[in-house]
């Protein structure tokens, strides 16, 4: 790549060949205001809010489509880019409804900001304004208002460049110009709500998010992705208390600036729905609430008893606590089969694009972790389970009845089991045959760390606060092997990251706190466990 | 002066091949294929100093040299026949009455730069136009001077003639390739250019009607004969539809550089009716209107237009005499590019239909004082500002009417009414 001297307000900055003056200047941390431009689609060119001054060029060039050359000298901020700047801005709202206090967008919107930035005048438009379609529904987790839209096309352009499955179209001309389906499309693939993301106004919102909380009272954490094995990284946004939609976060090394639809709901699914708040306990009559001491108690005492011992840990456990929970069973049951739940899907071409075929995002870790190291498989051990060959199981955050195989007789099996322990968030229909069970924390009520199936280790933080007296798996782990006996030297998820850094010779050379906000790549890395 | 580009115009069964070979017609093509190479044709053109007829006049030997020649990918020539610049008929009478003319330039114009398909895009109206046309490259095709191994000379070349839609903006030669290509008709962000990435991100020239319909004769006569004529920079001759209040609206063909005051009042009569000239536009609608006192030391080249402040544009002469309301006539020009605005870019989309509205408003006796400063304003906000020149198609006018009328749009908004007409 060759080197390339520019004069950015004044200031020398050295980029690449080839580079265009927005990406450069991004670089070097002046951001050139735009809405068409998004680095991931190719360049539209319409909007006109790049506009920037060139010296010795006569007319103003759009920052997204000039590329870099030796010496040449940009001004951002000069009186003419300035002045084309508010212009621009209001072309853009003169049709607009201006309808913010209604608007989800607001508080995130690219109009909003650029015109408190770059204009703050009173309209001078005073006709009537061009009027379009309202809440047109573009497809199950997309709505459109026409008359916000500015006409960017990045929504066009991801579902012709990202996706290829060309489900919009501008249709009509001038201002009567308008994003619509085309044909009888719906827009269904699955990465269809990103287009709510790069919409840069309230034209696209979210059909699951909009009118539920307004944006800045959001409490925003980073983490990962608990929908499969790709770990796309997310921004996890709550309010009060409660997950209320998940954001992509950009990582080039893993989702771009993507995740799919998938991903980006199953937080109702794995956050939703009726809590664990305490230990129980069976006695005649059901399950009864308990104390933690005699639940931990109890499962010490029921899982020692009897063998042989089936143990599964869910997919979506963090490396902290697979590395416990392999501990723990190697030493109440050294010859218990021990698994990671997994099951695959058939992915479209489309899915593949960001999908994983499984839905167990730390399925290479907890295997690195040890859990699977003596086992069967996962698929084997089902089996196994459902044929009687086990006596006592203990089963955390996965509900066995339903998802896989033939639950009937799962279910039965599970029931015939001498002891079961169940560890997890929900009362599911696993937990409802359990002898004991344990109350857990989600993926967004804990911090530690996923291994993605390529082998990319990346931290999950705490955006809410768990319920009553649930406690996080590791936790959870800990006390039952402090019950066993053994004494542990760690305690916190960064702790107990350290140890296995140490244990696990993959993990050698990993800091919890230097993998950052983008993750850390294990040495062996690509080779991905299946 | 001997015409160039009507030489054909009137002679009885002009449009057919007969007719056209026994006037001397496809004479150069045969030329060319048999015994020149393509850069020595690059040169000859250069050389005559025809500059593009479409409304930029860019040297056309030089805008087929900027095709790469080492490039692998097929090349395209590009017949713009898409003519709807308001005012302007030119290549509508070559279309009809000399079409084996377009086709022999086109032609040539693909063998300068090694384009084994051609295209010629006609504007979705000209029904009759196309038929023409069609007509002709099939009579063409059967004589063997359009196909496989032209003349025997191993060179194929296929012609095909596509109708548009009737989108003004699809002139534009880029908004033109996307319509060709199949898409929506918007122009596309340059760089890249059409020399390196036209049809089908193919190297491609587009030449227009007018341009193309030259060639011929500068082969026959060679270079100088052709540049022998007209001024320094502005080389032979040119086309002007001539329409409005003129006593003889038409066709003409005139060497570059005549002066524009004597080509209206001697070669097209003089306003009609004995009525006084109000203002003149000479390009096209749009660009600027010039005032009888502007014209006076005018001449018709590209030069001369542009130093008092207009431009050559398509050679679409409006004339309007006294009688004309500029309120009103601003008001149409601009109700034209509200219409026909593509709605890609920001400034022009929401630009031109604000800008027309408020020339409606003017127009319909509820015009505020500040209105024209605001048109002003709008104007100069679009102008350059755009993807394509469409922006500044319809800045340009709107800025000249208001600069050059302005009491009269003052008068028009005081009194809440039209004092033109009455």
């Amino acid at each position: 790549m060759d080197p390339v001297k520019i004069i950015l307000d004044g200031k020398e900055v050295v980029t690449t060949k080839g580079t265009t003056v927005i990406k450069a200047a991004a670089d070097a941390g002046v951001a050139i205001p735009h809405y068409c431009y998004h680095p991931k689609l190719s360049i539209a060119g319409n909007c006109r809010m790049c506009l920037i001054e060139i010296e010795k060029m006569p007319k103003l060039q759009i920052a997204c489509n000039t590329q870099v050359a030796e010496g040449m000298s940009v001004l951002t901020e000069s009186p003419k880019v300035l002045a084309v700047r508010k212009a621009v801005l209001e072309f853009l709202l003169i049709n607009h409804p201006v309808d913010c206090p209604i608007c989800d967008q607001a508080g995130e919107c690219q109009l909003q900001n650029y015109y408190m930035e770059h204009n703050r005048e009173a309209s001078r438009f005073e006709l009537g304004k061009v009027h379009d379609r309202k809440k047109t529904i573009f497809g199950p987790n997309v709505i459109f208002d026409g008359e916000r839209c500015i006409k960017c096309t990045r929504c066009v352009r991801f579902c012709q460049e990202i996706t290829k499955t060309d489900e919009l179209a501008v249709i009509d001309r001038g201002d009567h110009s308008t994003i619509a389906l085309f044909d009888d499309a719906v827009l269904d693939n699955p990465l269809a709500a990103n287009v709510v993301d790069i919409c840069p106004v309230g034209a696209l919102t979210d059909r699951d998010f909009r009118f539920k909380v307004r944006v800045w009272y959001l409490d925003k954490t980073p983490s990962i992705c608990p929908g499969c094995s790709t770990g796309c990284n997310i921004s996890v946004e709550a309010y009060q208390n409660k997950i209320a939609r998940f954001k992509p976060r950009v990582n080039e090394a893993v989702n771009s600036h993507w995740i799919c639809d998938e991903g980006r709901y199953c937080f109702h699914d794995l956050a939703g729905g009726e809590r664990l708040t305490m230990p129980m306990i069976r006695q005649e009559g059901g399950l009864v609430p308990t104390t933690w001491e005699l639940a931990l108690q109890a499962v010490c005492t029921g899982l020692g008893a009897a063998q042989p011992l089936a143990a599964i840990l869910s997919g979506r456990n963090t490396n902290e606590e697979a590395f416990l929970f392999a501990k723990l069973i190697r030493k109440i049951a050294p010859d218990a089969a021990l698994e990671v739940f997994y099951q695959e899907r058939e992915l479209s071409e489309t899915q593949k694009i960001l999908m994983s075929p499984d839905r167990s995002p730390n399925f290479r870790g907890a295997r690195e972790m040890g859990v699977g190291s003596n086992g069967v498989g996962f698929n084997a051990l089902m089996q196994k389970l459902t044929a009687g060959s086990y006596s006592t199981a203990f089963v955390v955050g996965e509900d066995l009845i339903g998802p896989i195989g033939d639950s009937e007789k799962i279910h039965d099996a599970l029931e015939k089991l001498s002891f079961l322990v169940v560890q997890d968030t929900r009362m599911t229909a696993t937990a409802k045959l359990a002898h004991v069970v344990l109350p857990a924390v989600h993926f967004g009520e804990k911090e530690g760390t996923y291994t993605n199936r390529n082998g990319r280790v990346q931290k999950l933080n705490a955006a809410v606060i768990a319920p009553g007296e649930a406690l996080p798996d590791s936790k959870i782990f800990l006390r039952l092997l402090q019950t066993a006996g053994e004494k542990l030297a760690y305690s916190t998820p960064r702790e107990i990251f350290a140890a296995l850094a140490q244990e696990v010779s993959a993990y050698k050379g990993l800091g919890y706190d230097s993998l950052g906000d983008q993750g850390a790549e294990l040495a062996s890395a690509g080779d991905g466990a299946t | 002066m001997e015409k160039l580009l009507l030489r054909n115009i009137g002679v009885p069964g002009s449009h057919t091949l007969a007719t056209y070979q026994s006037r001397g017609g496809y004479a150069s093509w045969r030329r060319v294929v048999e015994s020149m190479k393509p850069e020595q044709l690059i040169e000859e053109v250069k050389a005559s100093g025809l500059r593009g007829r479409g409304g930029a006049g860019f040297p056309t030997g030089m805008k087929w040299s900027f095709v790469p020649k080492d490039n692998p990918k097929p090349k395209y020539l590009v017949c713009n026949a898409d003519e709807s610049e308001p005012g302007t008929f030119k290549d509508r009478l070559l279309i009809e009455q000399d079409p084996h003319a377009i086709i022999e330039g086109t032609l040539i114009a693909a063998f300068a730069i090694q384009s084994h398909t051609a295209f010629i895009y006609i504007r979705g109206e000209m029904v009759f136009g196309t038929e023409q046309l069609e007509r002709a490259a099939e009579e063409a095709y059967r004589a063997g001077l359009i196909g496989k191994n032209i003349f025997g000379s191993g060179y194929d070349l296929e012609l095909i003639v596509h109708r548009g839609a009737g989108a003004y903006i699809c002139g534009e030669e880029t908004a033109l390739l996307s319509s060709l290509e199949g898409g929506r008709g918007w122009p596309k962000v340059k760089p890249p250019f059409p020399a390196t990435h036209g049809l089908f991100g193919c190297p491609t020239v587009v030449n227009n009607v007018e341009t193309l319909a030259a060639l011929a004769w500068i082969i026959e006569r060679g270079a100088a004969a052709y540049a022998a004529m007209g001024t320094e920079k502005s080389k032979g001759t040119k086309l002007f539809s001539v329409s409005g209040h003129i006593t003889k609206p038409g066709v003409y063909e005139v060497e570059m550089g005549y002066p524009f005051k004597k080509f209206l009042e001697e070669d097209c009569g003089g306003v009609a009716n004995g009525k006084k000239l109000k203002g003149v536009i000479p390009g096209g609608g749009s660009m600027p209107v010039l005032k009888p006192e502007e014209i006076e030391k005018v001449n018709l080249d590209y030069e001369s237009v542009a130093a008092a402040g207009s431009l050559l544009g398509s050679g679409g002469v409006i004339v309007m005499d006294e009688s004309t309301c500029m309120v009103r006539a601003a008001a149409n020009i601009a109700r034209f590019y509200a219409h026909e605005s593509c709605g890609q870019c920001s400034p022009c989309r929401e630009g031109c239909h604000w800008m027309e509205k408020i020339f409606q408003r003017i127009e319909h006796g509820e015009g505020q004082k500040s209105d024209l400063d605001l048109i002003l304003n709008i104007s100069g906000n679009i102008m350059g500002n755009t993807i394509c020149p469409f922006g500044d198609a319809a800045a340009m006018p709107a800025a000249a009417f208001i600069r050059k009328y302005r009491d009269e749009f003052e008068a028009h908004i005081a009194d809440q009414r039209c004092t033109v007409r009455g």
